[in-house]
């Protein structure tokens, strides 16, 4: 600026001159005026090159706007070849620390949920079956990451769950040792969140994260009722794909989930599915040519059984995945579709259970309203989901921050089920993080 | 038309002539890596994966060090309008990459400038936005697409 402002007074003296070399008697004081308007101008110039030094001597390293400007060349700048010694402030080195210790983040939520009627329902996270309307708090999670070398990492989140009468149960969600060669090759070694479908591993167990004030049932934690196997024992990879402007990843897991879900009745029972060890593969793309999609799909396979039946009956089960999500320009847009396909291995009958979810919100400011249409279809004939059945409708609500760390969720729910009354909700809460 | 109004409109052009080109290259976003850094250029996507988190390493291993400007600053305001996210939704996308284990933690905020600059002085893998006209020397300014800033046809501004 004071390179502009030296270039503004030469004009205007310039001006002046030519002024003056037609000038008429008249315009003697006009000539006058301008050369003491040159002359301020020049003192307050000086003037502000005073400040700068001072304020360069006080703040060398945070100088202010006027002296930045006044040192760069209006030519683009070229690449410098030279580093200078790092000279950290105390601010920047304590900055520079925190990225060393162990990370922590907490997440908790406080709920109310209210049914109209009282029929027994999923009765998890310490929502009272058969209750009209109650309040409980949910999980209450603490996630921490340490960096123990430039590629070696451990991270886990422990979760606090209420559950009948006010108890908690501690539940350590992930436990992770993980490695990341490179951009190609990542490893995961421990318990950790399956990558069936994005919500599992995007939203993890933090209410906080959700726009919703709930999981969809797909994608709810199988301990709490949800059809899949959302979490298991063993090793995961992940990486990159060299493939230019499609940005396309791959995913490998081979683990154990030993998956037990409670039946969606209210009624208490559990269904242990005895899992084998599964193999799951998938891919999703993030296009750079389209900021904010992404896509992918996955393919599991395991076998399990039906503990309500008998432990020697097994089931092959398969599930397909694919979704397109986006989010960008304060539009979120959750896709995704489900094929669970379970083979009776004794008599070869098959049951294929299709599910979607489909998700859509956007912010206006502080507020981001939703809508979300959900459909389970699990067979009747199908033992371990026969509790499910078909279930199907709308969740509308909105989502309201406070703060970067406060939000409030409100949501109405009506859900269609097969043989049952169709069941209305009001679902209230509040999510925060620390 | 008398020498004194042809006068006082060639001083107005010369002037406006000798300011255009200072503010249009002091609008763009220098993008700045420490100088030991080996990367001279990126691509428009690569950057927008770099700035939110997708890509955590530079060819050859080194981990991405991000360094963005606190909340209400303009460089900050830059970098959500080139990642098309709103403040809350920035912090939130930062929020689950930590929790997934994707990233060790949110970018360091720099209330400064001055510590912009220094940060990327002393952080190998550092990479920041600044704006031509508060650049200082000790740092590296990289190519988007081929171009640097000031060059017609840079985006980042």
């Amino acid at each position: 600026m004071l390179r502009v402002s030296n270039t503004a007074v030469a004009f205007l003296a310039l001006a002046a001159s030519l002024w003056a070399q037609d000038s008429a008697p008249v315009d003697q004081r006009t000539v006058a005026l301008l050369v003491e308007q040159v002359k301020a101008l020049q003192q307050e110039t000086s003037d502000l090159r005073e400040k700068v030094k001072k304020l360069e001597a006080d703040r060398p390293t945070a100088p202010s706007a006027v002296a930045a400007s006044a040192t760069v060349a209006p030519q683009p700048p070229q690449p410098t070849a030279e580093a200078t010694p790092a000279e950290s402030s105390p601010e920047l080195a304590a900055a520079m620390h925190d990225l060393h210790g162990i990370q922590w983040r907490g997440f908790g939520e406080l709920d109310y949920q209210a049914l109209d009627q009282r029929q027994p329902e999923l009765g998890t996270y310490g929502f009272v079956p058969g209750s009209a309307a109650n309040f409980y708090t949910g999980d209450f999670d603490l996630f921490l990451h340490s960096r123990l070398t430039e590629r070696t990492s451990v991270l886990a989140d422990i979760s606090f769950e209420e559950g009948d009468a006010q108890s908690y149960k501690l539940d350590l969600r992930q436990a992770l040792l993980k490695y990341e060669m490179n951009e190609h090759l990542k490893i995961s070694f421990g318990r950790y969140q399956t990558d069936i479908g994005y919500y599992n591993s995007a939203f993890r167990s933090a209410a906080w994260l959700q726009t919703t004030a709930d999981r969809p049932l797909i994608m709810e934690y199988a301990s709490n009722g949800g059809l899949l196997p959302t979490q298991a024992v063993g090793v995961s990879l992940t990486g990159a794909i060299p493939s230019g402007r499609l940005g396309l990843n791959y995913i490998a897991e081979y683990g154990t989930s030993d998956t037990i879900r409670p039946d969606l009745n209210g009624a208490g029972t559990f269904n242990d599915e005895n899992d084998g060890n599964h193999v799951l593969v998938g891919w999703f793309a993030r296009p750079d040519w389209a900021p904010g999609l992404q896509l992918g799909g996955s393919f599991f396979h395991d076998k399990i059984s039906d503990s309500e039946v008998s432990l020697a009956d097994r089931f092959g089960q398969t599930i397909l995945n694919s979704y397109v999500v986006y989010i960008a320009h304060g539009i979120e847009s959750l896709n995704e579709v489900f094929l669970i396909r379970e083979t009776q291995l004794a008599t070869g009958t098959v049951s294929n259970m299709p599910a979607f979810y489909s998700q859509i919100s956007r912010r206006w400011g502080r507020v981001r309203p939703f809508v979300r249409y959900q459909y389970i279809n699990a067979s009747r004939r199908n033992t371990i989901f026969n509790d499910v059945g078909l279930r199907a409708g709308p969740s509308f609500g909105a989502r309201y921050d406070f703060n970067d760390y406060v939000a409030f969720k409100a949501q109405l729910d009506h859900t269609q089920r097969q043989a049952l009354p169709d069941l209305n909700g009001l679902h209230l809460q509040v999510a925060f993080t620390f | 038309m008398n020498g004194r109004s042809i006068s006082f409109l060639l001083v107005t052009f010369l002037a406006s002539l000798a300011f255009i080109p200072t503010a249009a290259a002091q609008k763009d976003l220098a993008v700045v890596v420490n100088p030991g850094n080996p990367i001279a250029n990126v691509s428009l996507g690569e950057l927008r994966k770099l700035f939110n988190g997708e890509k955590r390493s530079w060819p050859g291993g080194m981990g991405v060090k991000l360094i963005v400007r606190s909340p209400g600053n303009r460089e900050r305001t830059a970098l959500l309008q080139f990642l098309n996210l709103s403040e809350t939704d920035y912090k939130q996308h930062w929020t689950a990459l930590v929790v997934r284990g994707e990233a060790d933690t949110e970018p360091f905020a720099a209330p400064s400038i001055g510590m912009v600059l220094e940060a990327v002085r002393a952080l190998p893998g550092a990479i920041s936005l600044v704006y031509v006209g508060d650049l200082k020397p000790g740092v590296k300014v990289i190519k988007i697409d081929g171009l640097l800033p000031g060059a017609p046809g840079y985006l980042l501004r």
